[in-house]
């Protein structure tokens, strides 16, 4: 068991810059998602903390080691890899105990092992096949198993469910919970998948073109991301952004003044002239509804006379799309609110849950 | 660098020296000193003396020299053109799986593997004038000749047998190089062109042919570097058709002996070759 | 489907597959007609013997009773001259002799095997180490190796007859027998890194990365992963490279007849079969036969090997 720390991470390929500069501490037990577009540098990062990747400066510790030049089969590591990377010749048994029998563990202990994880895994019929007879759900768990087995200080994770079907997914998904669970090891997990980022983590690290753009516990990444690529990166369907004004007294969207003692979460104390401040609001579909499903007791804010260009009933829920500032603006509404396509409605939102961005920076204010 | 980076970069090194040691002392070292012996008068035992351009000047006025190029010439086009054509025919026939393919595939690969020592024996036998089946076919069953004749025995007509030889023992390679390309072009390209009222002629000139521009070229290259430097088909075949490398071994080791000579002719081919080998890197392997 | 429908389009089809197989094979099929056909049936244009004569092949192999050569009466003469040396009769006598083994096929067969053999093997060895450096590894100079290789591969051999000649005759190895036989072997697997090289180099680029990272993660060094992964899923092609190697070696004839013409105990199959071919001993049955015996390990060699070559697979298919 093992904390990793990241000091100053910067990792070049001949000119560019992939990785610029990241500082993490993940401790012992956690489990730490990285999640970012593609190129945003989380693969290479978990490469590096691994060892198949030499940062080009900075340090990286694990324990109370710094792990810069130790090889990587000299980190006790485990890792699951996207393509599973099962060696091919060797039978499902052999690829898990492979370690093993390299650690000389002795047979009983190894056979002990096996059983417990090929039991924990559903594996037990598939030992004597070939990676090359299994499904694809079936390699992943016999990764899974390769990793688990080890017992390893820390456990990584690139990618692991992106080529299964959606369905394997979240099943999967659920499982590595579990096994996270029972084991407790020191964790990081590679995705480009938000869903498995907010279910699973402990701590969430949004990456964006080699930068950490923010990071912290799911709930905190979900309401209150500091700038706006966070905001939008993370939550399905993404987060409104709407051109909006900054005025002493409130925020103006298009003609709807919200007031602004009741926007929760806005620091800019700097006073704002008389034309306002050009900002970017954020509303979450979510944060949308009708009168009829918010309480008395939320403080909220009225969108009077929006006419719905678009309906999508999603099964449970439905969203809808209507115009605001010039923007194409999406709510989601309680399957039982009753909208018909170019009605004039009115929506409520939570106001503690509306953002203001800085226009040009894309920064919390 | 960091440690483990030159950990693996010292570890690559020690893996590929014996790799750079043989090859660098028995290829890269040898062609140096080729050009070296070449500005000497050399002899079998290794005894030489300095005679400055005096073995360039021997070959560029030595008429012999030039009828070997004008015969690695028609060697080369004959052979180039006609691997290639019958390559690509073989590879068209054979694009589309059937039953047999496997056995048809194995035999057709036959000639290339086997050894150039055993085929020219049935080859020579083909072509012999009292045994063999083509003076019977040409002369006997069809009345095209008049009379048997030894093909192989005289020059003109074996520089022929040859290139015919180089064919059939080379087409394989072609035909491998423009399968792999062909099983390659989708067939939604076929059927598109298919749709667009193109029959197969029209097919092979629209869809085929423009995919395959670059194999061909390729192919053509590689037939070039190869069959520049080819001896044993020629020599063992009919050693009377002196292409430049027969022309080179003869100078180096039978009758007069010149290596000084020989040596002068290999730089100068090795000049051409590395043109094409050059070419080959940079436009094919885009390295 | 598209074309090939027909009728006509289906017989037109096996006519052109006919044609080619036959143009392919029709030299091998006369190889081994001519080796089972008499003399007398030589003229014959059928491929098809009157009668199988196994003689030929009996004779190569050995299997035939070391005919009793009877010693002409003139020569028995001046074998019974007292005045003449023992040694000079037992040369004279021995030369008679001699001609019961005028081929001695399983010699020359066993030296093809020593040189192909250990060529193969000594470069299969070293082009698995130079193929791994050059496609896996990253270190300065990678590159111009790689490039390097490709062209010496490309270099012919005929480029290199003289200079190679020169050095072992400054050397002093040229004028030996054991040192002519030593260069030989160096030359074949000179002639043949540069192949497997390029084969393998290609076959380890396709093999994922990952397989090598993932034996790393689990407590691999470098060296245990080439040793414990790479290695056996390779294993076809290094079969297929080595059989090419061998087959480099077992076809070659240049260097042989420039090192070892001199020396017939070290021939190898190519090189007495030229000799045979032009010598006085010259018989259409035998040479036939002898090339059947050279070709058909070859043939062997390659039927295992095309497993490995099916689909258009085209890593080795550029050498030739």
């Amino acid at each position: 068991m093992a904390a990793i720390t990241l000091k100053n991470i910067v990792k070049s390929y001949d000119k560019t810059q992939v990785v610029k500069g990241i500082d993490l501490a993940i401790e012992d037990g956690e489990f730490v998602v990285l999640v970012g577009p593609s190129g945003c540098g989380k693969s290479t990062t978990l490469r590096m903390i691994a060892g198949l990747e030499q940062p080009t400066s900075g340090d990286i510790i694990i324990g109370d080691r710094v792990v810069n030049d130790i090889e990587p089969q000299d980190r006790n590591i485990a890792m699951v890899f996207q393509n599973y990377a099962l060696y091919p010749h060797k039978s499902v048994k052999e690829n898990i105990v492979f370690a093993l029998r390299r650690l000389k563990v002795d047979n009983e202990e190894i056979e002990r092992r096996l059983s417990e994880i090929s039991e924990m895994l559903q594996l037990e019929e598939l030992l004597e096949r070939k990676p090359a007879d299994l499904s694809g759900g079936q390699r992943q768990r016999v990764a899974m198993g390769r990793a688990i087995i080890r017992e390893a200080d820390v456990f990584l994770f690139d990618e692991p469910l992106s080529n299964l079907d959606s369905k394997l997914r979240s099943h999967m998904r659920t499982e590595i919970g579990k096994i996270h669970n029972k084991f407790g090891r020191t964790s990081v997990y590679v995705t480009h998948d938000q869903v498995e980022a907010m279910t699973l983590a402990d701590k969430v690290v949004v990456l964006h073109d080699g930068y950490i753009a923010q990071s912290g516990t799911p709930m905190e990444i979900y309401l209150n991301p500091t700038n706006i690529f966070v905001a939008q990166f993370i939550g399905s369907p993404s987060m409104n952004i709407i051109e909006g004004t900054l005025f002493n007294d409130y925020l103006d969207i298009d003609g709807y003044h919200l007031p602004r003692n009741q926007l929760s979460n806005v620091a800019y104390q700097a006073p704002i002239t008389d034309s306002g401040l050009k900002v970017k609001v954020g509303i979450r579909p979510d944060f949308f509804n009708d009168k009829a499903f918010f309480s008395e007791t939320e403080i909220t804010f009225n969108f009077t006379g929006l006419t719905i260009d678009l309906i999508e009933p999603m099964g449970f829920d439905k969203e809808v799309l209507f115009n605001l500032a010039g923007s194409s603006v999406k709510a989601r509404l309680d399957l039982r609110s009753d909208i018909t396509l170019g009605a004039k409605i009115d929506l409520l939102v939570d106001l503690s849950r509306v953002l203001i961005f800085d226009h040009k920076t894309e920064q919390r204010l | 660098m960091t440690p483990l980076e030159r950990a693996e970069a010292k570890f690559g090194w020690k893996l590929v020296t014996p790799t750079i040691l043989i090859l660098g002392l028995l290829i890269l070292y040898p062609l140096m000193y080729n050009v070296y012996l070449s500005f000497f008068d050399v002899q079998l035992n290794g005894y030489k003396t300095f005679v400055g351009f005096e073995n360039y000047i021997k070959l560029l006025t030595n008429t012999d020299y030039y009828s070997a190029i004008g015969t690695t010439s028609l060697y080369l086009l004959g052979t180039v053109v006609g691997t290639t054509l019958l390559g690509l025919a073989m590879a068209l026939l054979l694009k589309d799986p059937f039953k047999g393919r496997g056995l048809v595939n194995a035999a057709i690969m036959l000639p290339y593997v086997a050894p150039v020592i055993s085929v020219v024996f049935g080859w020579q036998f083909l072509f012999d004038p009292i045994s063999g089946v083509v003076n019977y076919l040409f002369v006997d069953a069809l009345g095209i000749w008049s009379e048997r004749t030894n093909l192989i025995g005289n020059p003109d007509s074996a520089l022929w047998v040859v290139v015919l030889f180089d064919i059939w023992k080379h087409a394989p390679i072609a035909y491998l190089l423009i399968l792999s390309k062909l099983v390659s072009v989708s067939r939604d390209q076929y059927e598109a062109a298919a749709i667009d009222g193109y029959g197969p002629i029209g097919r092979f000139f629209h869809v085929t042919l423009p995919e395959l521009y670059f194999v061909l070229a390729t192919v053509v290259l590689l037939r070039l570097i190869w069959n520049l430097n080819r001896f044993e088909d020629v020599y063992l075949l009919a050693p009377n058709v002196q292409t430049l490398p027969i022309f080179t071994y003869y100078q180096a080791f039978t009758g007069v002996i010149d290596q000084g000579l020989a040596a002068a002719t290999s730089v100068i081919q090795l000049a051409v070759l590395s043109v094409f080998i050059w070419f080959y890197i940079k436009k094919i392997m885009k390295w | 489907m598209l074309g090939k429908r027909t009728l006509t389009g289906r017989i037109g089809f096996a006519l052109a597959i006919l044609l080619l197989v036959s143009f392919s094979l029709l030299p091998f099929a006369q190889i081994l007609s001519t080796s089972l056909k008499h003399q007398y049936d030589w003229g014959n244009p059928s491929l098809i013997p009157q009668t199988i004569n196994l003689d030929a092949y009996k004779e190569l192999l050995g299997l035939t009773e070391a005919k009793k050569v009877e010693m002409p009466a003139a020569i028995q003469k001046i074998l019974n001259n007292p005045k003449l040396p023992q040694d000079k009769k037992d040369a004279i006598s021995a030369k008679y002799m001699s001609n019961d083994n005028l081929f001695p096929f399983g010699k020359y067969m066993l030296n093809s095997v020593i040189f192909s053999v250990g060529a193969a093997t000594f470069s299969l060895v070293f082009s698995v180490m130079g193929a791994y450096s050059i496609s896996r590894l990253r270190f300065k100079g990678q590159v111009v190796i790689q490039r390097s290789v490709l062209f010496v591969y490309m270099v012919g051999g005929v480029l290199l007859m003289v200079p190679l000649y020169q050095m072992a005759m400054n050397i002093g190895l040229a004028s030996s027998l054991w040192g002519s036989a030593f260069c030989l072997f160096l030359i074949y697997i000179v002639q043949t890194l540069p192949v497997g090289m390029y084969m393998l180099g290609n076959y380890f680029r396709g093999i994922p990365f990952a397989l090598e990272e993932a034996a790393m993660m689990d407590g691999c060094s470098r060296k245990e992963a080439i040793i414990k992964v790479v290695l056996p899923l390779s294993l076809p092609m290094l079969a297929t490279v080595f059989i090419y190697c061998f087959i480099i070696g077992w076809n070659e004839y240049l260097f042989a007849s420039v090192f070892l013409k001199q020396y017939p105990e070290f021939h190898t199959l190519p090189l007495a079969l030229q000799e045979l071919f032009v010598s006085k001993n010259a018989i259409w049955d035998r040479i036939m036969a002898a090339s059947m015996l050279t070709l058909a390990p070859i043939v062997i060699c390659f039927l295992f090997a095309s497993r490995f070559m099916k689909g258009g697979k085209t890593d080795g298919g550029v050498k030739g």
